[in-house]
């Protein structure tokens, strides 16, 4: 069974040979992660019928490998394979694959495409080695890893502005939620003294103070990754990269990461107080709610689906808030599919019509059929529109509440009717903007390996929604049909949404720019994000710039100073050592040698190299010798007189006659 | 009238006087050494007129004084081939211009 490490392997693998090619061979080299990915999507069905039919959490397969020793206790890395992994899995493959195709057609005139293969190979097996994690540990680093694809992703074209400023604004904004992760895993290690699931979560006796801290830290991770309120900001920039990682990255999988983290995690949870799950609940609430009447007032096409995104995230959070693991998964699964199907659907669009704003689309239902098709099928699902899946899994979250059955849970019923009613309603808008009308350009129908892909994944999203009991069963749950109330309750929001979409855009039975200037404060509220970033930036960015430039200022005057201050010094002592050493060392050494000089220029005269001034020389002396010998003993004035002279008239004839 | 030793021990000191000056002042080397010859037979006069006088049956003054005629013949002879050799070398025998050891 260890061929199943090869299906986050073959991606992994896929990107390593990427890594150091040039960028033409690299180009080349655009099919090799698909293929990586083709292999992993076989070995994931492998690995699924391996699985089959499932049913609990225990895990048909797992490995395991100790990493280090910490505190006497084994740090270990695990994986396994278990319904929920084996379910992940297909969903991730599926929906790589499909983006790899559609990717194909997307980014052939890009330059550095190779690069963007090679990432997103690298963010696939970072995925599927998330969900085949069997412990926090290895499914933080995962997790990680995706977070710098997504960098790497959504910076593609960094040599724009917002892309670059979008890219390190979602690093940075995750990596809020990350440091809570970090904190609940070490958490997690100080109390249970592992990380493995089966471990941590079935065998080891929560306190429930412990518990709450381990499962907040968790949580807040999850709330990075799945952009809940408040860190959702960072989604809607994220739509700066390409659209095909756009799908695959921040709407199918990566996204979904938190919602997975949460499920996983979900024994955890119960076991914390009680409130973490109502606070897990009242977060997705908020963040549907908000994503919702954001989606409402986009112009730019994916900034639209970004916020749809949210809001549909919001809606596993509630699921999960409300216990509803398998229905906040199966809600992941179909949303997965319609959500990156739409998002292709918006590449195809944005690609043909060259703008992403929605006002000045239209009708391309007339000249791209199959693209409208797909969409069309994407949008009824993410409407919930019977039978898209996306009905299925709603009404799964829906019955999930209503069983509950407490005040909140029925309050949060009400509020997830009220946000399905606004997705079917903003998708109602883009739909009728983008395909009714008239045609609004020379748009033309996309390639073969961009339809293609959405045409797959519309079929998956037309049927998909009639596994749910299968899926539920799958999973471990016994779970029948949809409550046929609750079926309708839903019908009636997102047909309720879509009635009002008819009769606003397609009738124009509301004028939406009369509104806007009947309600400026309102419109400015909406367009500013509720002030969000607004807040962010006057709140935090600006105080890290403030406290950044008062530091700067601060290393500049004080520290530098002191620096500066020392260097001063320590240049006039030198330049005094230095006067020193010129005048006093060097004045003796000079004066010594000039002496020297002087002497050796006065005795040197004498050695003229004339014999015969050495003879001379040498006869004074010799007389001058003679003279001391023979009148010593005489004292007699006269003999030495006598002998002084005769010697004088020598030397003075001597010298007479050499000068 | 005779003789006395004074006058040959002046007549020797006035002829090594005369080579004494002409060795030190004579600016060609062929003439310094004719002043040494000079001043050796101003020494060999010496020898004789000292044997002679003061031990008249010894002849070991004249003896002395063959041996230092046969030395300075000796000596004449590898001081004229020096000059001779340094005349080749700097076509010029005057002492005052052969000063190369000078420092």
């Amino acid at each position: 069974m260890m061929w199943i490490a090869l299906i986050p392997l073959l991606p992994a693998l896929a990107f390593a040979a990427m890594l150091p090619m040039s960028r033409r061979i690299r180009t080349a080299a655009r099919w090799l992660p698909l293929a990586a990915m083709s292999g992993s999507l076989a070995l994931s069905v492998a690995a699924f019928l391996q699985v089959w039919p499932g049913g609990g959490e225990e895990p048909v397969w797992g490995v395991s490998t100790v990493l280090a020793t910490l505190g006497g206790a084994p740090v270990a890395v695990s994986m396994r394979l278990d319904p929920v992994t084996a379910v992940m899995l297909l969903v991730v493959t599926i929906v790589g694959v499909c983006v790899q195709v559609y990717s194909l057609g997307y980014m052939h005139r890009e330059e550095r495409q190779g690069w963007y293969f090679a990432v997103l190979a690298l963010f696939s097996a970072a995925m599927l080695l998330l969900v085949l994690a069997g412990d926090f540990l290895l499914l933080y680093m995962s997790w990680e890893v995706m977070g710098l694809c997504s960098y790497l992703l959504i910076g593609f074209w960094h040599e724009q502005d917002a892309p670059r400023r979008a890219s390190i604004k979602a690093f940075l904004t995750t990596r809020v939620g990350d440091v809570g992760f970090a904190i609940g895993l070490a958490a997690m290690w100080s109390y249970a003294h592992s990380f493995d699931f089966a471990v941590v979560l079935h065998g080891t006796t929560w306190a429930v103070g412990a518990a709450t801290l381990v499962s907040l830290g968790l949580l807040a991770g999850a709330m990075g990754k799945s952009a809940q309120v408040p860190l959702h900001v960072w989604l809607p920039d994220a739509m700066a990269g390409p659209t095909p990682a756009s799908a695959l990255i921040h709407a199918a999988t990566m996204v979904a990461a938190g919602v997975y983290l949460v499920a996983r995690a979900l024994p955890l949870f119960h076991a914390a107080a009680p409130w973490v799950l109502v606070f897990v609940m009242f977060v997705g609430a908020s963040t549907a709610v908000l994503g919702g009447i954001l989606a409402m007032v986009q112009y730019d096409i994916k900034k639209v689906l970004a916020y749809s995104t949210i809001s549909q995230l919001g809606y596993m959070f509630i699921a999960l808030g409300a216990g509803g693991e398998v229905a906040a998964l199966f809600h992941l699964t179909t949303h997965a599919f319609f959500k990156s199907l739409l998002f292709l659907g918006a590449g195809v669009i944005i690609h043909a019509t060259h703008t992403q704003d929605i006002r000045e689309m239209g009708g391309l239902r007339k000249v791209m059929p199959w693209t409208t098709g797909t969409f069309l099928f994407g949008a009824l699902a993410l409407s919930g529109v019977f039978p898209f899946s996306g009905f299925w899994s709603k009404d799964d979250i829906l019955m999930t509440l209503w069983t509950q059955g407490t005040w909140y849970s029925l309050a949060t019923l009400v509020v997830a009717l009220l946000v399905a009613a606004m997705t079917a309603f903003y998708m109602t808008r883009v739909c009728v903007r983008v395909f009714g009308g008239p045609v609004c350009s020379l748009a033309r129908e996309s390639h073969l390996e961009m339809v293609a892909p959405m045409a797959v994944l519309a079929g998956i999203t037309a049927v998909i929604g009639f596994s749910s009991p299968a899926f539920a069963a799958f999973l471990g749950e016994v779970k029948g049909w949809p409550d046929l109330t609750m079926a309708v309750v839903g019908s009636l929001a997102a047909t309720a949404g879509i009635g009002l979409g008819v009769w606003v855009y397609a009738f124009a039975g509301v004028d939406t720019q009369a509104l806007r200037l009947r309600f400026p404060r309102v419109a400015v509220v909406l367009d500013r994000g509720f002030y969000f970033d607004l807040t962010y930036n006057r709140g935090l960015v600006e105080a890290f710039v403030w406290l950044a430039d008062r530091l700067s200022a601060f290393d500049a005057r004080v520290v530098d100073g002191m620096v500066n201050a020392a260097g001063r010094g320590w240049s006039a002592v030198s330049s005094s050592s230095w006067t020193f050493d010129a005048r006093v060392v060097d004045g003796a050494v000079n004066g010594l040698a000039a002496l020297v000089r002087r002497a050796g220029e006065r005795v040197r005269t004498l050695q003229a190299g004339r014999v015969q001034s050495y003879q001379r020389l040498g006869y004074a002396g010799l007389l001058a010798g003679l003279g001391l010998a023979v009148l010593a003993p005489y004292i007699g004035v006269l003999a030495a007189a006598g002998c002084a002279l005769a010697g004088l008239v020598v030397i003075g004839a001597v010298i007479v006659r050499g000068a | 009238m005779t003789v006395g030793p004074v006058a040959f021990m002046a007549l020797a000191a006035l002829l090594f006087c005369i080579g004494l000056f002409g060795a030190l002042t004579k600016k060609s080397a062929v003439l310094v050494l004719m002043s040494l010859e000079l001043m050796t037979n101003a020494v060999n006069l010496n020898l004789v007129a000292i044997s002679r006088f003061v031990t008249p049956a010894s002849m070991a003054g004249q003896f002395a004084a063959s041996f230092v005629i046969v030395v300075a013949a000796a000596e004449i002879g590898l001081g004229l081939a020096l000059v001779l050799a340094l005349y080749k070398l700097r076509r010029t025998v005057e002492l005052d211009r052969i000063d190369r050891l000078r420092g």
